[in-house]
């Protein structure tokens, strides 16, 4: 009993001691309480020592890398990315029923990686077939969940409760979906490290604005990113629900019939 | 044989009007009276060839840069509006000198953001306005567009929130990738003002510009 009762203080004691080291950590006052943001005083924590760690490699990083490499170079090196990561769109738009969407990301994907010379050439968007990005946060979503709390994960960023768990699914099917087919665990790594600096290039543009016009960083990339999850996953359900699904009832149910679910006439 | 003239006469006023809305185009003034899709179009396009013009603008030279934002952008804006919907609430409890501070400071700010969009802008930059899907007797509307910043790149969405003045078309908020201007300015706006107040808020806009 008495042992109980401290161990319940202690933890109790444990995490406002976390709580009060959190908040030291974040220098901005945070503002009128967000109800979607109610671990704001941590998030700030973890957003402050992204941005130092985003300040003191990525950034640097990515900008040695935007001016050594040629712009017309980066923009092929980024499409490649952008295109391997078209299959795991395409299958998330099917698991969303958008079956559409999933035929014209396929046909992006068999022609950019064709005709485009490995992705590097964009020429499904000159033909007017625009790029139709999904991953598995939004497909969650499509499903009925909730987003959740937002978080900000150390390294990866913004998130949500949701989509964190979406990016973690993301990130292992691409990641080492791709890589199984890199043997070379070498080879493999220098990729994956490239990559990290090749997409914070690509976002340069982004974060210089942000820095250039926000109050408060840190809520303005939280309201956008949850302005824009919001209208991907809302953008998703109204696509899939385009097309009317009609019950066929001349049709004989196959399968039912198959497994011997139904008699026999 | 009656029909067939009136049929070509229809053709002759057509071909005369297409003419028309051409020449008025190629002088590249925004006509704010037109439809909302197309006078997005002008401005648009006049902003563009301006900027492919001057690689002042382009390299971020901050006089150039607001020498462009007051001559080809805020014309066609209505900037007060902005300001007072970003401001929500709060607009009713400032004083009309602060109003006018307020909506100078934000000015800066939105000066800041086109001046790092500027320095992106190449001789592939194009911006595609799409046709208006809305009521055509509407004063409110939305007008889309497509960015393409460099070749070989995807577009990036960009869209115009419209209202129909005395004076014609103004564009009020913009929508950057589903991330509205104003809706995202209000949360700054309210922050700020909670913690140091309408002067404060002011202060910090102004002290943005400096850095």
């Amino acid at each position: 009993m008495r042992s109980r009762f401290f161990t319940q203080q202690f933890g109790l004691a444990l995490c406002a001691a976390a709580l009060v080291m959190l908040s030291g950590c974040a220098t901005h006052p945070p503002g009128p309480a967000n109800p979607a943001d109610p671990l704001e005083a941590s998030n700030r924590a973890v957003f402050e020592f992204n941005d130092g760690l985003d300040r003191a490699v990525f950034k640097p990083a990515a900008q040695a890398y935007a001016f050594v490499v040629p712009q017309p170079i980066r923009t092929c090196i980024n499409n490649i990315f952008l295109n391997a990561g078209e299959v795991w769109s395409w299958f998330n738009s099917t698991l969303q029923g958008r079956q559409v969407d999933a035929l014209n990301t396929f046909g992006r994907f068999l022609f950019n990686s064709t005709m485009g010379l490995g992705g590097c050439l964009d020429v499904a968007s000159q033909t007017g077939a625009e790029r139709i990005p999904n991953d598995f946060g939004v497909t969650l979503g499509v499903w009925g969940l909730d987003s959740g709390p937002y978080v900000v994960l150390p390294i990866i960023g913004s998130a949500t409760l949701r989509d964190g768990a979406g990016r973690v699914v993301d990130l292992y099917v691409n990641q080492v979906g791709y890589g199984s087919l890199i043997h070379n665990v070498d080879v493999r790594n220098s990729i994956y490290g490239f990559e990290v600096i090749e997409r914070r290039e690509a976002l340069l543009g982004v974060t210089n604005t942000i820095d250039r016009t926000a109050l408060d960083r840190y809520s303005f990339i939280r309201d956008a990113y949850l302005k824009r999850r919001k209208a991907q996953v809302d953008g998703a359900m109204a696509e899939a629900e385009k097309l009317p699904s009609y019950e066929d009832f001349g049709a004989e149910p196959a399968d039912a019939q198959a497994l011997g679910l139904t008699p026999k006439k | 044989m009656k029909s067939r003239i009136h049929l070509l006469f229809k053709l002759l006023l057509l071909c005369l009007l297409l003419g028309l809305t051409h020449t008025a185009r190629a002088q590249g003034k925004p006509n704010p009276n037109a439809a909302p899709n197309e006078f997005v179009q002008q401005v648009a396009d006049q902003v563009l060839t301006a900027l492919k013009a001057d690689s002042g603008v382009r390299a971020g030279n901050a006089a150039r840069v607001n020498q462009l934002v007051d001559d080809l952008i805020l014309p066609n804006i209505d900037f007060e509006k902005t300001t007072r919907l970003a401001a929500g609430r709060n607009w009713r409890q400032a004083t009309p000198e602060q109003q006018a501070a307020l909506v100078k400071a934000f000015r800066g700010t939105l000066a800041r953001a086109y001046s790092g969009a500027f320095t992106r802008v190449d001789e592939a930059t194009t911006i595609k306005v799409l046709p208006f899907r809305g009521d055509a007797e509407a004063t409110d509307v939305v007008v889309k567009s497509q960015v393409t910043q460099r070749a070989n790149t995807q577009p990036i969405g960009l869209d115009y929130r419209l209202e129909k003045t005395p004076q014609g078309w103004k564009i009020y908020d913009l929508n950057v990738e589903n991330i509205w201007l104003i809706e995202n300015y209000r949360n700054q706006f309210s922050q700020q003002i909670s913690q140091s107040g309408i002067d404060g808020l002011i202060q910090a806009l102004n002290q943005r510009a400096q850095q």
